[in-house]
């Protein structure tokens, strides 16, 4: 904000110092030009008068015109040369005009430098920007399960425990770790994916083993929270894609629908596929909170965090959804609304060679 | 409404357990406060976002509220404001992930009694708890006689159950918690000198507030309600680089 300010001004104080110095440069030439051409005129009239002289003392016409070309003599009068004044003038005229098209050439050129700096310091505070909202609100995700597990191990170093009421207190800080590892592997994601630094590759990439492996990560956990997870995705079904981003966007969209589920107390998550139009299509629908159709539009942006009610739920990074856009591809959301769970679908171009 | 849970708390404060409520989205966190509460001996109840939370309050009445701030629906801070802007002045110990001052300040603002910033630890946020009903326990006590209930100087009228007050010129005042408990602080001692830092102490607690001038911020509200010329004060006088005076007679 404060650099972008500094550079307003200077860039301000630039234009105005340039416009007036281009200004005194063309009047300046313009007066030096006039002043030429005074002069020249004033030779010129000179020349007449001498001519004139020539000719009042009887000195014959063509002899004085030999003398003085550039004065017209007719019936014993001289006068200046038209075709000489108006080169002159000609002269002048050039000389202001080169110069006044330099001068707007340059000022054209000074503001497409200072738009060129504007747009990329603003880019700059953008990016600055973005970042310091990242770090507070990586901050902030960051400490709840913090507080949750020193909470916990400050409980059993205080406390005697039951056998029962100890498990109970490690299962919850294991599910505490599990969560900051987790922001911190959807962090890392959305960085690497976001500068550009993981080449994303395209290869034939088995899709029910994909999701299979995911699922496998998150069975757990889904039983835990009371929801049914299931998968209908036909083998030999294979898309061209990079493996990795698939895994971690069938990882994204699974985590946000447990999500989505467990926020109604349960529920069921699942995951289907078919081929398309030399697509392939994976859904995943989830009978969570769902979303408002105005909403839809928000899900995928970074750092959006939606909530049934309106608000915005500090679960989630914010970044899930916006990891799978990232990951090429296609995604899709619909959902009728709060409450009526919500259907995500990724699509990708089918492996060539397969059996459709 | 104040009259009514003022009234409700003085009568069943010394036969059941302290009630509290915990308002806290994340379910570990709220698990274990409410499991190290109970273990202390205080009631607990939950509630998992602000909507929750207020609606429990309006229908019933605890001792202290364990508020988170970032929460779904409603944030404490609106929860908090909410709740006093309807006379309901039971105690609010704030508990939030963004630690800065300006955020305590707020948390304050909105009528909190004390701010926890998580991670923390849990023999601080015992710690505060007690310090908080201790505070309310000697206040109700300090409120429980019909005479000790009522204070009356210059023409002023103050219910320190109900939290009301008929100023000189017969206007009604709403007092706030902390408006009550620094007047009574000061009513206790008339013509005694009390520092800035006993009424830190005894209304606030130790550090939440970074400087005494936070007190009189408080003075100046209490003299815009109960003077008949605030410049001129003739009740809550100040005593130079020491603290206050009441007086109950008024100075003349």
């Amino acid at each position: 904000m404060k650099t972008t300010r500094v550079f307003q001004i200077t860039a301000l104080l630039l234009v105005i110092v340039s416009v007036i110095q281009v200004g005194w440069w063309v009047y300046d030439q313009h007066d030096y030009s006039t002043q030429k051409l005074r002069d020249a005129r004033a030779g010129d009239a000179r020349e007449v008068a001498a001519a004139q002289t020539l000719l009042d003392a009887g000195i014959p016409a063509a002899q004085v015109q030999g003398l003085l070309p550039a004065v017209t003599l007719t019936n014993g009068h001289a006068t200046l040369s038209a075709i000489v004044d108006a080169a002159l003038v000609e002269e002048r005229n050039r000389r202001t005009n080169q110069y006044t098209w330099e001068s707007g050439f340059f000022l054209l050129a000074l503001a497409l430098c200072i738009g060129v700096i504007w747009r990329a310091l603003r880019a700059e505070t953008q990016i600055l920007q973005e970042q310091d909202s990242f770090l507070a609100l990586v901050s902030h995700q960051f400490k709840t399960p913090l507080a949750s597990l020193q909470l916990s191990l400050e409980t059993m170093a205080k406390r005697p425990l039951s056998p029962e009421q100890s498990r109970t207190l490690i299962a919850r800080m294991l599910a505490d770790l599990t969560r900051m590892e987790s922001m911190v592997s959807r962090i890392l994601d959305s960085v690497r994916l976001e500068r550009g630094r993981v080449d994303l590759k395209s290869e034939p990439v088995d899709l029910a083993a994909a999701v299979g492996r995911v699922v496998t990560q998150f069975e757990e956990r889904a039983r835990q929270e009371h929801i049914e997870l299931t998968t209908d995705v036909p083998r030999g079904l294979a898309v061209l894609a990079d493996s990795l981003a698939v895994d971690v966007v069938v990882r994204n969209l699974l985590e946000n629908a447990l999500a989505s589920v467990a926020a109604v107390s349960g529920g069921s998550v699942t995951f289907a596929a078919r081929a398309a139009n030399g697509d392939v299509e994976l859904s995943v629908r989830d009978s969570g909170v769902g979303f408002r159709a105005d909403d839809g539009a928000r899900l995928f942006k970074k750092f959006s965090r939606l909530h049934p009610g309106g608000g915005s739920s500090y679960y989630g990074t914010g970044l899930g959804l916006f990891i799978v856009r990232l990951t090429g591809g296609r995604v899709s959301a619909e959902s009728r609304g709060v409450g009526q769970g919500a259907q995500f679908v990724l699509s990708w171009p089918a492996a060539p060679g397969q059996s459709v | 409404m104040a009259g009514g849970a003022g009234a409700e708390r003085v009568s069943t404060a010394q036969a059941s357990p302290v009630r509290t409520l915990v308002v806290e989205d994340d379910p570990h966190l709220a698990a274990g406060l409410a499991e190290n509460l109970r273990a202390e001996g205080y009631h607990v109840d939950t509630a998992s976002d602000g909507r929750l939370g207020l609606e429990w309050l309006r229908e019933n009445s605890c001792e202290l509220v364990v508020l988170d701030v970032m929460l779904p629906h409603m944030d404490g801070f609106t929860l908090c404001r909410t709740l006093r802007a309807a006379g309901n002045n039971t105690p609010v110990l704030f508990l939030t992930a963004r630690g800065d001052p300006q955020d305590r300040v707020l948390g304050l603002e909105a009528g909190g009694d004390d701010y926890l910033a998580k991670p923390f630890h849990l023999e601080e946020f015992l710690l505060r708890v007690r310090a908080i009903l201790r505070r309310w326990e000697w206040y109700r006590k300090a409120s429980a006689t019909p005479q000790s209930a009522v204070l009356r100087f210059g023409g002023n009228e103050v219910d320190f159950r109900a939290f009301r007050a008929r100023s000189w010129n017969g206007a009604a005042q709403e007092l706030t918690e902390k408006e009550a408990m620094i007047l009574k602080v000061l009513a206790e001692r008339p013509g005694e000198i009390v520092s800035r830092e006993d009424l830190l102490e005894r209304v606030w607690g130790y550090d939440v507030f970074p400087s005494t001038r936070t007190v009189d911020n408080f003075i100046l509200r209490l003299r815009k309600r109960f003077e008949r010329d605030p410049a001129n004060p003739q009740h809550f006088l100040t005593v130079w680089g020491v603290g206050y005076r009441f007086l109950i007679e008024g100075e003349s």
